[in-house]
């Protein structure tokens, strides 16, 4: 229920404003330890991305200012949702570059939950897509 | 020396325990036969006429999911309420509600279901998550996806328990009334909710209607009852929609969940690399 069911609350709150329509999968698990009240973009070099239940991870390498990288974790939506809409355990491999989108975690902490990845091309990779596709 | 014929004598002896003790066993069985017959209910062996029974009933097969993001994805059923209404009222019991308040002011930290605890009954009905009917002799099944789970529902004439354990999915039992299943389900854990944050007592009770309204459209209708959380029924009802060239997918929650729930009831989240990651790059 966790993952899938804060990410529908989401989406609703961010593209049609109201939560209503998903208040049958209004979250036990809640977004506590995410700030949803800021979105940050930050680039990198992708160094796993690891296709699990109950959450797929992207984790990032980011160059920092002492000349080495920092790896930030970012919590995506379930495999079971994102393989009904075009994603694959394939879609990052290691050495992507992107630019993630996400909520920061409160504590500062390297990571947070992933929204969207967009490529050096433009490609934008969605996390929070709530049609499935019907051919799946 | 009389050896053999007191081997005969022995043998005897033992042939008489042997049919005294069979002989009581058979009349005690046939006392107690019709006792155990009264309180266990004997499945029948399927038949061909029993599999050509399923054949006629509404074609639930396959894989259902309530559709996200939108209105539809929790519909008041004309039948039961006000059209477009998207919240049935929940009227709880004094105690219940200052139950509903206790847990409501924890809301902001993540409840048990961050460590992979299911939610079980009438919310595993609920998830934006798809599932999969079958049909068969006497049964439903429900194979729900998230959290890989199942309901089986009997629909083989047996009774509901008198005091069946609390579990997560409770025990179901149903009937078909024309192209509608009806299921009665009882004996919950109170681990699980009404709806996020409502608690209930061992006495909840769900009644839950299964129909098409097209061929890929199916209605529930929910009613829970619970004489000590709640002061009236508590009806609800959800739209799915059949995605007949979906499977299954597994869940297992406890893959790689890093989300957790410390001691203290506070959320934390765990950063560790994955052990098979690829090394730091030079």
């Amino acid at each position: 229920m966790r993952p899938i069911i804060k990410y529908a609350v989401l989406a609703a709150i961010l593209f049609s404003g109201v939560i209503a329509g998903t208040a049958a999968a209004a979250p036990h698990h809640g977004f506590a330890v995410f700030d949803t009240s800021s979105q940050k973009n930050i680039t990198g070099t992708v160094r796993d991305f690891q296709w699990t239940n109950p959450h797929t991870w992207v984790w990032l390498d980011v160059p920092n200012d002492k000349g080495g990288v920092d790896t930030y974790g970012f919590e995506g939506m379930s495999p079971n949702y994102l393989e009904r809409r075009g994603w694959t355990r394939k879609t990052l491999k290691p050495g992507d570059k992107i630019t993630v989108t996400y909520f920061p975690l409160k504590d500062g902490a390297h990571g947070g939950s992933f929204l969207i990845g967009k490529r050096p091309n433009g490609e934008e990779l969605r996390m929070l897509i709530t049609s499935p596709t019907e051919d799946h | 020396m009389r050896p053999a014929s007191g081997g005969v004598e022995l043998r005897n002896r033992h042939l008489r325990m042997v049919f005294f003790c069979a002989g009581l066993f058979f009349v005690s069985s046939a006392l107690l036969l019709p006792l155990a017959a009264q309180q266990t209910f004997k499945k029948a062996v399927p038949t061909a006429a029993d599999w050509a029974a399923v054949a006629k009933l509404p074609d639930f097969t396959g894989v259902w999911e309530i559709p996200l993001g939108g209105p539809a994805a929790r519909v008041t059923n004309p039948a039961v309420g006000v059209p477009g209404r998207l919240f049935a009222p929940l009227s709880l019991t004094p105690e219940y509600e200052a139950k509903r308040k206790d847990l409501m002011a924890h809301a902001d930290q993540d409840n048990q279901s961050a460590n992979c605890l299911p939610p079980g009954m009438p919310g595993i009905m609920a998830q934006p998550y798809p599932m999969e009917f079958l049909l068969t002799p006497g049964q439903v099944t429900i194979i729900i996806e998230a959290y890989s789970e199942t309901r089986h529902i009997y629909t083989d004439g047996r009774p509901l328990p008198d005091d069946p354990d609390p579990t997560f999915f409770g025990t179901s039992i149903g009937h078909w009334e024309g192209g509608t299943l009806v299921v009665k389900t009882v004996g919950f854990s109170t681990e699980t909710e009404i709806e996020p944050h409502v608690p209930h007592s061992d006495k909840m009770q769900v009644l839950e209607k299964f129909r098409l309204l097209d061929p890929n459209t199916m209605s529930i209708e929910t009613t829970v009852t619970d004489p000590e959380a709640l002061t009236a029924p508590y009806v609800s009802s959800r739209i799915l929609k059949r995605h007949r060239n979906w499977t299954i997918a597994e869940y297992i929650c406890e893959q790689n969940n890093r989300n957790y729930v410390d001691r203290n009831g506070k959320a934390g989240i765990n950063l560790t690399l994955p052990k098979d990651a690829p090394p730091e790059p030079k």
